[in-house]
């Protein structure tokens, strides 16, 4: 590139007004039509859930752990919840670990469904926004029914779970899920086998898995390169039921470009990831058995917990999910929580992913790896 | 593509929207419309002082700093006053949770906006009634 082409370079901020850029900013050097560079820029989200997390006592944690990502409330919560229970070393009866693990899945449908509705609108494609959408609804209402939240749902808490299943959740989940399976064929029709959506995301933020897991990305973005990394397959977690089920990790592998993925692979991992937590599920609801949803020491025993460190983690609907836990002797708060969220690695990544694409396949590339500002402002 | 798959497309098309046209809205023409919200929703609050001892534990387990007690305002026996603050409380369901002796619930009574901050702090006359049905079915549907 000679230097004069570099004279008429244009800073563009990208964000944070953008209606698709809620809480980032990230500012772009153009020259015409294509990106040179990209600067991510976190910060326009910050609300010291670290700091906070200090203040507050084991019980009211999770609370500002779920408030990270609304989307998927069941899932962020828990790190926090298995931290505890690790340092204070608390049982989980049966039908909890298997609740959670219900809510969980269902936590990361509901979340597929949302970024189904967003990447598309912000393609354009509105059909499949709101498709996606009126199913969200019903893992809304199971959330509703259950919890009496439809986002901020404080579900689990040290020791088990807040709230019982009763008839009206299950026919609830069960609706849900009957509705998500019969349209899941229509819905991969739809977005699959539309020519425009393959023409604009084909090729498309396109990197290796080498590229991917040096900077660090983790869940879809990577399983979608063809590697089977699971925290649940790989390191499952005594207090969940993911060894109770029989399933696959998916992964999407492209014989075009083997080892690699783009926009187009990631949204058929997509697919996959929804395929199978509706198998973990259905296969779930049946085992339910009979017995407390809560350990009745628990609630003594969070209150002070002993010396300890304990590091949880989950896989999230958009990577692995972490938090490191320290605690001092009887305290009652937390001496330093650190939180890893997946998407400050899908954020940053953009910095190398981006220069050479056109302006307009930024907010795909972005979408694609799904990132929410919550996770990286900590 | 040929002209009779460009009809079926069509079809297609039209099954859907007739579909939707006959279908209830999903939506509702809301401060006259509301739907019956579940049983566990955690709306606004209720505090029960024939029940209550005092026992601030509620407030202990806000993590907000949503409630506060006034022990000297006494009604029954044992009871204390409650005030909660809405511009903060999260509606996390820990004081209920907290609350041992059946004082304190929630109402599935949502919509809370008012046009004064001040009036957004439930004083002990406030938190102890409710000022309507929740259940109850508001004006008309208006299609
Ligand atoms: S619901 Fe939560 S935030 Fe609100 S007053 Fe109760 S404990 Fe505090
Ligand atoms: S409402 Fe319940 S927790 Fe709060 S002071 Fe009264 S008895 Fe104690």
């Amino acid at each position: 590139m000679s230097p004069d082409i570099l004279d008429e370079a244009m800073e563009i901020w990208f964000g944070p007004q953008h209606v698709s850029a809620h809480g980032w900013a990230t500012k772009l050097t153009l020259v015409g039509d294509y990106v040179v560079e990209c600067d991510p820029n976190a910060g326009y989200f910050h609300r010291s859930a670290e700091k906070v997390l200090e203040y507050k006592n084991f019980r009211q944690g999770s609370l500002v752990l779920e408030r990270m990502c609304m989307l998927e409330a069941f899932l962020a919560e828990y790190p926090y919840v298995a931290a505890v229970e690790k340092i204070a070393e608390l049982e989980v009866p049966e039908r909890a670990k298997i609740m959670r693990t219900i809510m969980m899945e269902m936590s990361r449908l509901h979340s597929i469904q949302f970024w189904w509705g967003q990447f598309n609108a912000e393609l354009g494609f509105f059909t499949m926004a709101l498709w996606p959408w009126v199913d969200r609804e019903y893992s809304l209402d199971a959330f509703e029914e259950l919890t009496g939240s439809r986002h901020t749902v404080s579900y689990s808490t040290p020791g088990g779970v807040k709230y019982d299943f009763t008839d009206k959740v299950l026919k609830q989940l069960d609706r849900a899920i009957k509705r998500f399976e019969d349209r899941l064929p229509k819905f991969r029709d739809m977005q699959m086998g539309s020519p425009t959506f393959r023409a604009r995301t084909k090729g498309i933020g396109q990197y290796t898995v080498k590229q991917g897991l040096k900077w660090g990305l983790s869940g879809p973005p990577i399983k979608a390169c063809g590697v089977p990394m699971d925290l649940r397959k790989d390191a499952p977690d005594p207090n969940l039921a993911y060894n109770m089920c029989d399933w696959e990790v998916p992964i999407t592998e492209n014989p075009d470009h083997p080892g690699e993925s783009d926009a187009l692979d990631r949204m058929e991992q997509r697919f996959k990831e929804a395929e199978t937590s509706v198998q973990i599920i259905k296969q779930l609801l049946p085992q339910l058995p009979e017995g407390p949803i809560i350990d009745p020491k628990a609630r003594a025993k969070a209150n002070r917990l002993p010396e300890g460190e304990a590091y949880a983690r989950v896989e999230g609907t958009r990577g692995i999910t972490s938090l490191w836990l320290k605690t001092q002797d009887k305290a009652q708060t937390a001496y330093r929580a650190k939180i890893r969220g997946p998407c400050i690695a899908s954020y940053y990544a953009l910095k190398d992913l981006v220069p050479g694409a056109k302006f307009a396949d930024f907010i795909v590339i972005f979408g694609s790896l799904d990132p929410y500002p919550g996770w990286w402002d900590r | 593509m040929g002209f009779f798959s460009v009809l079926g497309d069509i079809y297609q098309i039209l099954k859907h929207t007739f579909r939707q046209v006959f279908m209830r809205p999903f939506t509702y023409f809301f401060p006259f419309e509301d739907r019956i919200y579940p049983e566990r929703t955690r709306g606004r609050h209720i505090h029960v002082r024939k029940n209550c001892t005092a026992c601030a534990q509620c407030v202990r387990a806000c993590p907000v700093v949503a409630i506060r007690i006034d022990k000297e305002d006494k009604m029954y026996e044992k009871d204390a006053a409650l005030y909660f603050d809405y511009t903060r409380c999260i509606f996390c369901g820990l004081c209920v949770e907290a609350c041992r002796f059946d004082a304190l619930f929630h109402t599935p009574v949502v919509d809370l906006s008012e046009g004064d901050r001040d009036d957004l702090v439930y004083g002990p006359d406030k938190i102890t009634t409710l000022d309507r049905d929740p259940l109850e079915w508001r004006g008309r549907r208006f299609r």
